[in-house]
């Protein structure tokens, strides 16, 4: 198949085993992200991907070539893939042009100059290609390193924290500008971040990467959001409301309702609510439970109250409302769950997680994917 | 299927050895074998028993060489670190007038050779000596038995010579130290009730305490390399000790006996060095840079402050160089007339060529590590570098010893195969004494070209590499001109050292073959200062390329340090 196939991955640092048998499969065309806490192997991936260092255990494919295993390394410069780094690394004694031509070996300089000035012109950087990368800002420097990675047609094209040495603002743009010129020049991508919404909005698919390189959950951004198979999958969003309870007769029961559970009878388990999940209504129709508003926070968009429990018990919840939704300190409203935001996980996850299958085995979609 | 098949191909073709073995490895470990075989040979040989010089020396002399050598150390230790900090502190901290003049001139001693100054201040100070024969004229003495006047070929002078010479040293590292100090430090320590003088004491001070012991460790070692000045005054230390049993009883394993000895000393202080930069790492405080504080020194604050700093510069630099100065016009012809020129050239081409090769080996070495940042390749370069703390004297009989071996092996084998003696091939030629110079400076360049190397980010070897390029590839086009200021630098410390080195050259040269330094060293030594004034100059005027270099460098190497000029 066309892309990327790592299969079963074991990389340690000394004593420190920072990856443990991890699979991943990036079909040509596709954008796959993945997101974990720093210090869960995610970059050492990245560098295995790209030859920077040596497989210890387990095989690298790219484009059925196998260019990394326990007896095969294939150096990074005889690879085909474009490495873009989270400092840009645009080399300081090149000007702007001069550094998006270096990879272009190959090509006699009039031809790769003139290639070059065409990538330089989709990244929208053609009128500083005689600058030098200390007369560039953050946001430009980024865009030339994305114009270098690409100008000699990587096969695979490997992206760290790409976006993470940008300001909020800016982010939101380049961000939008990068996907546009990816999904434009159809490689494959894999790129690690730590941020989920950078993640949702980029992927076309996003692993969720735990401690050792351990493949949480796998899925379409949709997927990850509306059903965490996990709970620390759960929590990447943001804050939870959480209640403990047990499951009987298919059920958790919460203050605010019972939630559906495919979990035993019996097992200890937790709720997590998501804020936009409990939804406020007038008190007077006596439905659902009742609570009291104990703060409000103007966000933007939206509120975020936190509100007590009518009998008082528990910590307070937080809810996301609608920025019109105006409430008074103390005032009163009947509450009740959105079952969408509501998930329930076996309150011992360590042992439930441990036991799943380590590899990330392919899906039927992306072998499908993979075959056209 | 087709897939599958390339694959295979793929797989076999791309097959490469994974072991530690490729060419920079392996070069890397070669070139720092060479550059520890003539320790090794010292250490060898005075394993080698020999006709008991040994227990003649213990009996002899031994307890002579320990004590002076402990004396020499502790008085140049001491001078070095009074000198070095309170200067250090005073133009870092004070505002006083000729400040900025002070920061710069107080590294001018560095471009001194003891030696030098060794022949000059007995020129001036001795009996016949523009000095005494003033005290003599206004007190109406005559003889020498009248008056007493401190001998200044002595241990005490020698201490003095080095002092004056060395400070510079402890200088510029505490003085970085300071500079590196985060202010805030000190106003938090004024806050809390302390003053200018008890903050020093506690707060800077202790901050700076790894630099000041690391800049004392280089001044001890470069005591413990010295020869022409314990030679001239017959000071009697280990390293005029090997010089003397060696040339003068014809005894090599006694010379190398005492060179192990010496080496015990040696790695004191590097260990105490090494500790001390590793200590270095954890004493940094916060990162807000302002100006530092500037007292404004008035009054007899103002005029110690200025004799402080200005009595070093005179008696290190200004002096020496002016009497040199016009020594040099008055004995022009003299000095010109031997062979001045020829000395040049020797001293030139040597310097030169040891420079561009220390230059290149360091390039090789430093990156080799980068490359593959392996246990047994940091610990072969670290025994690469430790040149820099071997006394030169001792390097020499190291050096002697396996060139001599190696002419030997080559005269054997030649004579049995082909029956034709080649004689020493090696030893006592212009290569003999480059081998000597790259192992002592094979460190400096090394140094300087690694920590450069440390500051490129290595995403600039991750994107270079994936981009096409090789590593001798990226080397040539990312790492080299990035680091052409260090490369630069780098070659012209050693430059200057070699042109400045005596032990080494005056053991290891050719038979009437002289550089600079050994003819400075010749001629003076014989009291003939008149026409070894303008090679001595020479050798001074090289000497303050570097000080320029690092004076430069220390002034940019703060940011925000742009006060207190104003006073």
């Amino acid at each position: 198949m066309k892309g990327l196939h790592i299969q079963g991955l074991s990389h340690s640092y000394g004593d420190n085993k920072v990856l443990d048998n991890a699979g991943l499969i990036v079909p040509a065309g596709e954008l796959v992200c993945m997101l974990g806490p720093s210090g869960c192997g995610k970059s050492t991936l990245l560098r295995l991907a790209a030859g920077l260092e040596k497989v210890q255990h387990g095989k690298i494919i790219i484009d059925d070539v196998t260019v990394g295993s326990a007896d095969v390394h294939l150096p990074p410069e005889k690879r085909h893939i474009g490495l873009m780094f989270q400092d840009y690394a645009l080399f300081p004694h090149l000007n702007v042009i001069d550094n998006v031509t270096f990879g272009l070996l190959d090509m006699a300089p009039d031809k790769a100059r003139l290639l070059a000035m065409d990538m330089l012109t989709q990244v929208g950087m053609a009128a500083q290609s005689d600058k030098f990368p200390h007369m560039l800002s953050g946001g430009q420097q980024q865009r030339v390193a994305l114009a270098r990675a690409l100008a000699p047609e990587p096969k695979l094209l490997l992206l760290d924290e790409p976006f993470s040495g940008l300001d909020t603002n800016l982010r939101e743009t380049i961000r939008e500008e990068t996907l546009s010129v990816l999904k434009n020049s159809g490689v494959a991508t894999l790129m690690v971040t730590h941020d989920p919404e950078e993640a949702m909005f980029m992927a076309d698919r996003i692993k969720i990467i735990g401690a050792n390189g351990h493949i949480l959950q796998a899925g379409r951004p949709h997927e990850i959001y509306y059903h965490p198979t996990h709970e620390f999958v759960a929590r990447l969003f943001g804050m939870m409301n959480r209640f403990e309870g047990v499951a009987a007769d298919g059920q958790v029961e919460t203050p605010l309702g019972a939630v559906a559970t495919d979990l035993a009878d019996g097992t200890p388990a937790e709720v997590l609510i998501r804020p936009e999940g409990v939804i406020l209504g007038t008190s007077d129709n006596n439905q659902g439970t009742t609570v009291e508003v104990t703060s409000s926070h103007l966000m933007g968009h939206d509120n975020i109250v936190r509100v007590r429990l009518g009998n008082g018990e528990g910590e307070d919840l937080h809810v996301r409302v609608h920025h019109t939704f105006e409430a008074e300190l103390k005032e009163s409203f009947s509450c009740r769950l959105d079952h969408e935001y509501a998930f329930v996980f076996p309150l011992d996850a360590e042992s439930e997680y441990t036991n799943t299958e380590l590899m990330d085995a392919p899906t039927s979609e992306e072998i499908s994917a993979a075959g056209e | 299927m087709t897939a599958t098949t390339t694959a295979k191909m793929a797989d076999g073709a791309n097959r490469v050895s994974l072991s530690w073995f490729n060419g920079w490895t392996i070069g890397t470990v070669l070139v720092a074998m060479i550059a520890v075989l003539p320790i090794a040979a010292v250490v060898y040989i005075s394993m080698t028993p020999s006709d008991d010089i040994w227990q003649h020396l213990v009996d002899t002399v031994l307890g002579l060489y320990i004590s002076t050598t402990l004396y020499l150390m502790i008085g140049v230790g001491l001078g070095t670190l009074v000198i070095g900090v309170s200067t250090a502190w005073l133009v870092s901290m004070c505002r006083f007038p000729g400040k900025r003049i002070f920061e710069w001139a107080l590294l001018l001693p560095m471009a001194m050779p003891a030696y030098v100054i060794a022949y000059l201040y007995t020129d001036i100070l001795e009996y016949a000596g523009p000095v005494q024969a003033m005290l003599r004229d206004i007190f109406g003495w005559t003889t020498k038995r009248e008056y007493w006047f401190p001998e200044i070929r002595s241990l005490g002078g020698a201490i003095s010579m080095l002092t004056l010479v060395l400070y510079p040293y402890v200088y510029l590292l505490s003085r970085a130290a300071f500079m590196e100090q985060s202010v805030c430090v000190l106003e938090a320590s004024r806050v809390l009730g302390r003053g200018p003088v008890r903050s020093f004491f506690s707060v800077a001070l202790p901050l700076a305490r790894p630099s000041i012991i690391i800049g004392i460790s280089l001044v001890l070692m470069e005591t413990l390399n010295d020869f022409g000045t314990v030679d001239f005054f017959a000071v009697s230390t280990f390293t005029l000790g090997i010089y003397d049993v060696w040339l003068n009883m014809n005894n090599v394993a006694g010379a190398a006996q005492l060179a192990l000895v010496l080496l015990a000393f040696v790695s004191v202080l590097v260990l105490s060095e090494r500790f001390a930069r590793r200590k270095k790492k954890f004493h940094h405080t916060t990162t807000t840079y302002r100006a530092l504080p500037g007292y404004l020194l008035q009054g007899r604050a103002k005029t110690l402050a200025i004799l402080a700093c200005a009595l070093p510069v005179l008696f290190g630099f200004v002096l020496p160089a002016g009497v040199l100065a016009s020594y040099s016009v008055i004995h022009f012809d003299v000095a010109m007339n031997t062979d001045f020129l020829d000395h040049a050239f020797n001293s030139l081409m040597l310097s030169s060529l040891a420079a561009g090769l220390a230059v290149a080996i360091g390039i090789f070495m430093a990156y080799g590590v980068r490359l593959r940042n392996e246990r047994l390749l940091k610990v072969m370069v670290r025994l690469a570098s430790l040149g820099y703390a071997i006394p030169g004297a001792v390097l020499a009989v190291g050096v002697l010893v396996t060139l001599g071996t190696i002419d030997n092996g080559i005269d054997g084998f030649m004579r049995q195969t082909f029956n034709i003696s080649t004689g020493l091939l090696l030893s006592g030629t212009i290569a003999a004494v480059t081998f000597g110079y790259l192992v002592r400076f094979l460190a400096l360049s090394f140094g300087s070209i690694e920590a450069s190397l440390g500051k490129i980010t290595p995403s600039m070897d991750g994107a270079a590499r994936s981009l096409g390029h090789g590593a001798f590839s990226t080397l040539q086009k990312v790492h080299l001109p990035m680091i052409r200021g260090a490369i630069l630098t780098a070659s012209m410390m050693v430059f200057v050292d070699c042109m400045k080195e005596l032990p080494l050259t005056v053991i290891l040269r050719p038979f009437n073959f002289h550089t600079l330094a050994t003819f400075v060293h010749q001629y003076a030594s014989d009291e003939q200062l008149g026409e070894a004034s303008l090679a001595a100059l020479s050798i001074v005027g090289f000497g303050i390329l570097p000080v320029i270099i690092l004076s430069l460098a220390i002034s940019r190497s703060r940011p925000g340090h742009e006060q207190g000029d104003e006073a």
